[in-house]
This record gives structure tokens, C-alpha cells and sequence, in this order.
């Protein structure tokens, strides 16, 4: 549990409804379960524990907070403190090895899929990708030869051009929008689940679906936007059909149709960082954008690394968009990574060099995801 | 302590049990069986309702005609055909008969997917038209049995024309190049194009190279041609319009369809690859007095236009050979591809059966048959089109000059050639 959280006040009565729920749920007992409790409550207003119970007595004693403190609710106190569990006994550790089968038990149809549908057929992926692999399915090894080809071919290096600055341009705008949203929403009292819905519909809705409205939106003849542009004197400008253009407005397209996801998460984030933190900070004399950048932001920063990292691989898998939008164009201006998959796998039937393109697609997300663990996440842990 | 584990032991092995036999039953059940025929069929006749009654109706004639044989007809989308196509096929769960076109054979054939079809035809094969026979031929052997014939060909908008002043519809490269700064003035884009990646270049591009007299292969279909002067010619002849705003600008991303385009939308006078079901479209769209379906667009040197025969292909993998080259005869008889070409608009690959004209344009379309080229068959053609898309893109948006476009996308396709197995 970080500083800050540690000095966290019991909630007051009005907040106590939201606050009791997760804790109904807490059984006295002292096993398994109650260890990830704490990991589990971080960042929710948690004064159960003797640690937080010892704090606020200090607070108490300061002078400062008393009528706060003693504001909890009796049934607050009557939460025995953990005890820690004894020695374990022959008996109990079988109990505990059963227990573990058990777990072991209930994952394992789920397992056995994962397994079967997704690192089989990796597996099966990697070792394509040292073939080259005909449709009659006669194949044969060819050891590094694919990735080799891979490395000289300009198409490859030009897809891989184009899905980073597609990357470089989807996610901050994907980010902020989604932010920006999930921090207004917070803010709202009004109609919140409203909206909260009305800004996660586009996430939910067909991706081609959505990439056909928005190309009608960019047309140079009659579209929407060149309509709205036309009013006011300007364009007609070709979002779709200028090499300059055509990621960002793709970009912008998709960003419209994900933020949705980002923004229940941030949400959920936002509402877990404590109240009683803004409230100090708020005591301590900082504005709202302070409180935002110092106090929220920080507080945030776990949940805005998964995000970042789910975007960003989402980013890179691009396909979809820009396959119904422009088919790559103009002059793979927004021929991305996946679309040159594509067409080596299914234009060009070259099913191990696809396979070769596919794991170096891998490698990329994974070296990209360990370096943005670093940079965002570094305090997570 | 009874645990979780006793508890949940019985179910949870029932359940590994069932995605087991799933999973067993899924690996097993993808072929047929040997008194079993399954095709793959695409949605030919445009009408579902049609589509779906004509194709039951052939499955009931077939199995009367057949007893014991079972024959399943599976409706596939146009949609990632090859794909899905490819997948299958190299899995070992292809169908055992197939619609092909002439483009898909050679790359199928190059990966030995496909049995000749020559037995199942052997009673037909003198009635068919020549050129149709050949576009599925390779190596001496037919590799689909053609069961029709399509064709496209000019379609006008008589009211923009009107519009414009022109009294004659312009059905030359000249007559078209001289009609654009009218059809301009009248603030009508003149000539519809498609230039997205996804657009087959046998309904844009080709049509254009095969009028200027060019080819897209040399003869020995070792190397590219398209970048001759004649190519150069069809592509000058394409981007000049695009710039004078005669074909219009949202060409680079129309993907060959009528409805959601340009043509459709009645912002251009006129296409120059339209199929009897686009006439049919803008009968309804535009009102049939204002459709006008012309002969075939004449280039510098050749009139001619895009038309190919559809096809019935044999998985080689197939478990009923037998069966599917008996359904295969079956539907080349006459009465078959009479029936199909009165469900579905086409024209007869057989000149023994002429199709009793049902559009209001048939008689057109019938004319321009005789000018009906089915492309180049090559087992790169379609690989080449996707390395020659985007260089034509690049000529019209003014990024490199025909030429340049034409030489860069020949030196990327003669490599691809090069590395054919």
C-alpha cells in the first residue's frame, strides 16, 4: 500500500453504502482468500486492517480528524483484525493440496481450450513460419529462409512504417478521448449510466459497420464532413485518398469506434482512486488541474498502463479499417502489417512466409509492450 | 471435508469428455462421404429467394437422376472467396466441386488442387464456344466445366448525357475524351473508375490495356508486359481524365460496384464494365427510360470488354471423384444451362443453347459477347494485381508519371514471376 493511501480516513456515513459492498463479502476466515484481499482493496477507502485501524488512531490522537474518525459506522469496528494462520498442520496441508486440485480442476476446461485454440495453433505458427507451405499441403523446411526474405523486402519494411505512425497516431488520440470522457463522466451525477452507455455503443457496434459510415462521412463527393467543410467555404479535401490524410482520418475513425473500452476502465479506475486524497489535496490549497495531474493522475497510472498496452496492441493488429476503408490505399499510404499478412497469406497463398510475418508481428507487440511496462508502468509494482 | 474437487470431478470430466468428441467429431466429419457430393456454390442468381430455389430445385433434379448419390449444395459468399477457398483446400476439407473462374485455375492447378474435368465433359465438349472452353483450359487439359457465360460492357445515363448536351453516347476513347469538358461544364464527371486495392483489374485497368492492344503477360507468361507503350497509352488515357476531374476522385477507393459508387449515384455519365445486373440496378435506381446499355468501349486499337465464363472445378482430394464428375456432366446439359442463364441473367458458354432473353438489355449484352475477352489466365494474376493496384494509384494521384508507375510495377511483378515455384 502506497503513502498516500495510508493515510486514508475512514469513509463517512453518506459514502458508507458504496463502500460496505465489497466488504459484505469478507469472511473472517484467515486462508487464501484473505491474502489477495489486500491487493484487491488497494485504492478503495480500506480501514479494516490493524495497519489502517493504527492510523487512524493517530489521526485521532493528532486532534486534527477526531470527529471523522469516530463518524464510522459501529458494524465498521466489529470486522475482526486478520489473524495470522498458524503452523500448518499435516492434516490441514492436505486439505490445502485438495483445495489446489480443486482450483486446478475448475480452470482446466479452460485451460485445455487455451491450449488447443491459441498456443497450439501459435506453436503451429512458429513452426510454419520455417516452411514454405503449399496448398495441396506438401511442404518443406527452409530454415530461416523466410525471415530472411522478410528483412529485404521493402513492402514489409513499408507496412511496418506505416502500422507505427498509425500507432504513434491511434493511441494518444484514443487515450485522450477516452480519458477525457471517463474523467467528465466521473464528474456527471446526471443521467451518468446514460452516458456511460451512450459512449461505450460504438465500441460495441461492427467495425466494418462503422468503417462504411465513416467513409460516406469522408467522401470527397457529398460527403458529410466535405459538406460541413463546403458551408463554411472550405475543401473539398480527400481524407481517404491523400497519402498525407488517410491514416489520421483512419485513425480518428477507429479511435471513435474504441475509446469506449478505455474509458469503462479508466472509469473504474477513477472511482477507485480515494476520495479522502483529493479532499487533502483539496485542503491543502490545490486546483483542479493540480488535483488532476498530482493527485489523480498518479493514482492512475496502473490502469492508464494497461490501457496504453491494450491500445497499442490493438493499434498494431489493424486491419479491419483499413481494409474496408481504402483496401491500403492510396499507394499503401495505409497498407498496414496484418493487410500485408494478409495478402502473403491469402493473395499470394505464401502460407509460411505469412506464418514468418505473423511471429515478427509477435515480436514487435512484445518488445513494444516490455518497453512501455517500462516507461508507464515502472511504479506499478 | 467433502472439497470442491470430489464435487466437481464428475461434471468437469463429462465436459472434457464432450469438447473431446467435439473436437473428434470435428476433425473426422469435414469430408463427405462416399456416396456424398458437396459443392461449393457462390450466389450466381443475385435474388436469394431465386438463388435458393433454383439451387434446391437442381439438388432435388440430381439426386432423382442420381439415386443414392447426396448431394450438398453449400451457398458461399463472394466475399474473401479465394480465402476461404485456399483454407480449405489446404486443410484437406475443399468441397469436391467448385465454381471457378478462368483467373483462379492456374494458381489452384499450380498447387495441385485440381482434377481436369475432361471425362465429365466429354459429351459436351463440341458444343461449347471455343474461346470458353479455352479460358479453362491449361496444359492441354480443362480444369472447369463452363456452365455460363458472363459479359459487361458500356452503361450510360441517358439524362446526364441529356443534360450535357450530347446526343450520342460516347463509345470511343476519342468520342469519350472529347464528351468529358461537356459533360464538365454540366458539372457531371464523365467516365467511373475503380481504383481500390480490393478492385478486380479485370473490370478496371485490363479492359483499358486490352483496347490500347496491350497484354498484362508476355506470350511464354514469364514476364509482365503491361509496362509497353500500349500500357502506357491506357494509363495516360486513365489519369489525364482523373485530373481533369472526368473521372471522379473518389475512384481510389470504389471497389467495382454499382449501387454505393459514383455511377450509381448518378454524379458520372457512364461505366465501361457493367454487368446486365448493374443495368438491372439502374433500372430501378434511375428509372429503365434513362439506362442505356451501348457496345463494347472502343480503344485505339481494339474493341473489347470483360466477360468470363463461370466454371465447375474437382477437388483432386475429393472422396467421390465419381460423384462429382457425374453432377459436373449433369449440369452442362443443355436444359441446365438454360435454366441457370434464365435464373441468374447470363449468357450460354454452349453455342448449341441460346438463353431466352429475359432482361430488357439482353440483345446488347448478347452483342457484346462476340467482343467478350475472359482475361489472362496466369497462377500469379491475381498476385500480380495486388503489386499493380497500388502503382496505378500512384500514376493518378500524380506521385510518379504512367510510366514511371508502369516500370516500378513491372520490375515488383517480373520478380514475383521469377520466384513462381
Amino acid at each position: 500500500m502506497s503513502r498516500v493511501e495510508s493515510r486514508a480516513t475512514p469513509p463517512s456515513p453518506e459514502e458508507e453504502p458504496e463502500a460496505a459492498g465489497p466488504e459484505k463479502a469478507r469472511t473472517p476466515v484467515a486462508t487464501g482468500p484473505a491474502e489477495t484481499r489486500t491487493a484487491e482493496a488497494a485504492g478503495s477507502p480500506e480501514t479494516r486492517t490493524p495497519e489502517a485501524a493504527g492510523l487512524v488512531a493517530a489521526v485521532a490522537a493528532d486532534g486534527t480528524r477526531t470527529p471523522v474518525a469516530t463518524a464510522a459506522p459501529p458494524e465498521d469496528r466489529t470486522v475482526p483484525p486478520v489473524t495470522a494462520p498458524g503452523p500448518p498442520t499435516g492434516r490441514k496441508s492436505a486439505a490445502r493440496r485438495r483445495e489446489a486440485l480443486a482450483g486446478l480442476a475448475f480452470v482446466a476446461p479452460m485451460l485445455v481450450l487455451f491450449l488447443v485454440f491459441r498456443i497450439g495453433p501459435t506453436l503451429g505458427a512458429a513452426f510454419l513460419s520455417l516452411t514454405d507451405y503449399r496448398l495441396s499441403g506438401d511442404w518443406a523446411f527452409v530454415g530461416a529462409g523466410n525471415y530472411a526474405r522478410l528483412l529485404d523486402d521493402r513492402l514489409f519494411w513499408e507496412a511496418l512504417g506505416v502500422t507505427a505512425l498509425y500507432t504513434a497516431l491511434y493511441v494518444p488520440m484514443t487515450v485522450a478521448l477516452a480519458l477525457g470522457t471517463a474523467v467528465l463522466l466521473h464528474r456527471t451525477l446526471w443521467l451518468r449510466g446514460f452516458f456511460r452507455g451512450l459512449f461505450f455503443l460504438p465500441y460495441v457496434t461492427s467495425i466494418v459497420l462503422a468503417a462504411v459510415i465513416w467513409k460516406w462521412i469522408y467522401e470527397v463527393e457529398d460527403g458529410l464532413l466535405n459538406t460541413a467543410l463546403g458551408g463554411l467555404g472550405l475543401g473539398p479535401v480527400d481524407f481517404l485518398g491523400s497519402e498525407s490524410l488517410v491514416l489520421p482520418s483512419i485513425a480518428a475513425a477507429s479511435a471513435w469506434k474504441g475509446f469506449g473500452y478505455s474509458m469503462l476502465i479508466l472509469l473504474a479506475g477513477l472511482q477507485s482512486v480515494p476520495r479522502e486524497v483529493t479532499e487533502a489535496a483539496v485542503i491543502d490549497g490545490a486546483n483542479t488541474w493540480q488535483r488532476f495531474r498530482w493527485v489523480t493522475l498518479p493514482l492512475l497510472r496502473p490502469v492508464l498502463f494497461f490501457v496504453l498496452v491494450i491500445e497499442a496492441i490493438g493499434a498494431f493488429q489493424v486491419f479491419d479499417a483499413m481494409y474496408v476503408m481504402t483496401a491500403g490505399g492510396p499507394v499503401r499510404a495505409s497498407y498496414s502489417l496484418v493487410y500485408f499478412l494478409y495478402d502473403a497469406g491469402f493473395k499470394f497463398f505464401d502460407f509460411g512466409y505469412a506464418c514468418a510475418v505473423g511471429l515478427v508481428l509477435f515480436l514487435v507487440v512484445l518488445v513494444f509492450s516490455l518497453i512501455q511496462r517500462r516507461l508507464v508502468g515502472r511504479e506499478v509494482d | 471435508m467433502k472439497t470442491g474437487f470430489t464435487r466437481a470431478a464428475a461434471p468437469l470430466v463429462l465436459l472434457c469428455l464432450a469438447v473431446l468428441a467435439a473436437a473428434g467429431c470435428g476433425a473426422g466429419g469435414g469430408g463427405s462421404s462416399a456416396n456424398q457430393v458437396t459443392v461449393w456454390m457462390y450466389p450466381v442468381i443475385m435474388d436469394p429467394k431465386a438463388n435458393a430455389a433454383y439451387w434446391g430445385g437442381v439438388e432435388k433434379g440430381f439426386e432423382r437422376a442420381h439415386p443414392g448419390t447426396d448431394l450438398r449444395i453449400e451457398q458461399q459468399p463472394w466475399e474473401n472467396r479465394d480465402q476461404k477457398l485456399a483454407t480449405a483446400f489446404g486443410g484437406g476439407k475443399g468441397p469436391d466441386v467448385v465454381l471457378l473462374g478462368p483467373d483462379q485455375i492456374p494458381q489452384y492447378q499450380a498447387n495441385g488442387v485440381l482434377r481436369p474435368v475432361d471425362g465429365a465433359i466429354r459429351s459436351a465438349r463440341a458444343a461449347y464456344r471455343p474461346a470458353a472452353l479455352k479460358a479453362m483450359t491449361l496444359d492441354g487439359k480443362v480444369y472447369a466445366a463452363p456452365i455460363y457465360h458472363t459479359v459487361t460492357s458500356t452503361l450510360y445515363n441517358r439524362r446526364l448525357l441529356a443534360k450535357a448536351g450530347l446526343k450520342e453516347p460516347p463509345a470511343t476513347w476519342a468520342a469519350l475524351k472529347a464528351a468529358a469538358p461537356k459533360l464538365k461544364r454540366a458539372g457531371i464527371a464523365t467516365l467511373d473508375y475503380s481504383a481500390s486495392g480490393e478492385a478486380s483489374l479485370n473490370m478496371s485497368f485490363y479492359p483499358l490495356l486490352w483496347q490500347a492492344g496491350g497484354r498484362v503477360f508476355d506470350e511464354s507468361g514469364r514476364r509482365t508486359a503491361f509496362a509497353g507503350p500500349e500500357g502506357v497509352e491506357a494509363l495516360t488515357f486513365l489519369v489525364e481524365l482523373y485530373r481533369a476531374g472526368a473521372v471522379p476522385r473518389s475512384a481510389l477507393t470504389n471497389a467495382n460496384l454499382f449501387t454505393d459508387q459514383a455511377l450509381g449515384r448518378q454524379q458520372v455519365a457512364m461505366g465501361y464494365t457493367n454487368t446486365p445486373a448493374d443495368a438491372a440496378l439502374a433500372a430501378q435506381a434511375w428509372g429503365s427510360d434513362n439506362v442505356i446499355v451501348g457496345p463494347a468501349l472502343g480503344g485505339p486499337r481494339k474493341q473489347v470488354v470483360f466477360g468470363m465464363p463461370g466454371g465447375l472445378g474437382i477437388n483432386a482430394a475429393g472422396r467421390n471423384t465419381a460423384g462429382a464428375e457425374r453432377f459436373v456432366a449433369y449440369m452442362t446439359q443443355p436444359a441446365q444451362i438454360a435454366a441457370l442463364g434464365r435464373a441468374g441473367g447470363f449468357f450460354s458458354p454452349r453455342s448449341d443453347v441460346t438463353v431466352p432473353g429475359t432482361g430488357a438489355h439482353a440483345k446488347e449484352y448478347e452483342a457484346a459477347l462476340a467482343y467478350a475477352f475472359p482475361g489472362e489466365p496466369h497462377r500469379a494474376a491475381r498476385q500480380l494485381q495486388a503489386l499493380l493496384a497500388p502503382e496505378i494509384q500512384a500514376a493518378l494521384t500524380g506521385e510518379k508519371s504512367p510510366r514511371e508507375a508502369l516500370t516500378a510495377a513491372a520490375e515488383a511483378g517480373d520478380d514475383l514471376l521469377a520466384r513462381q515455384r
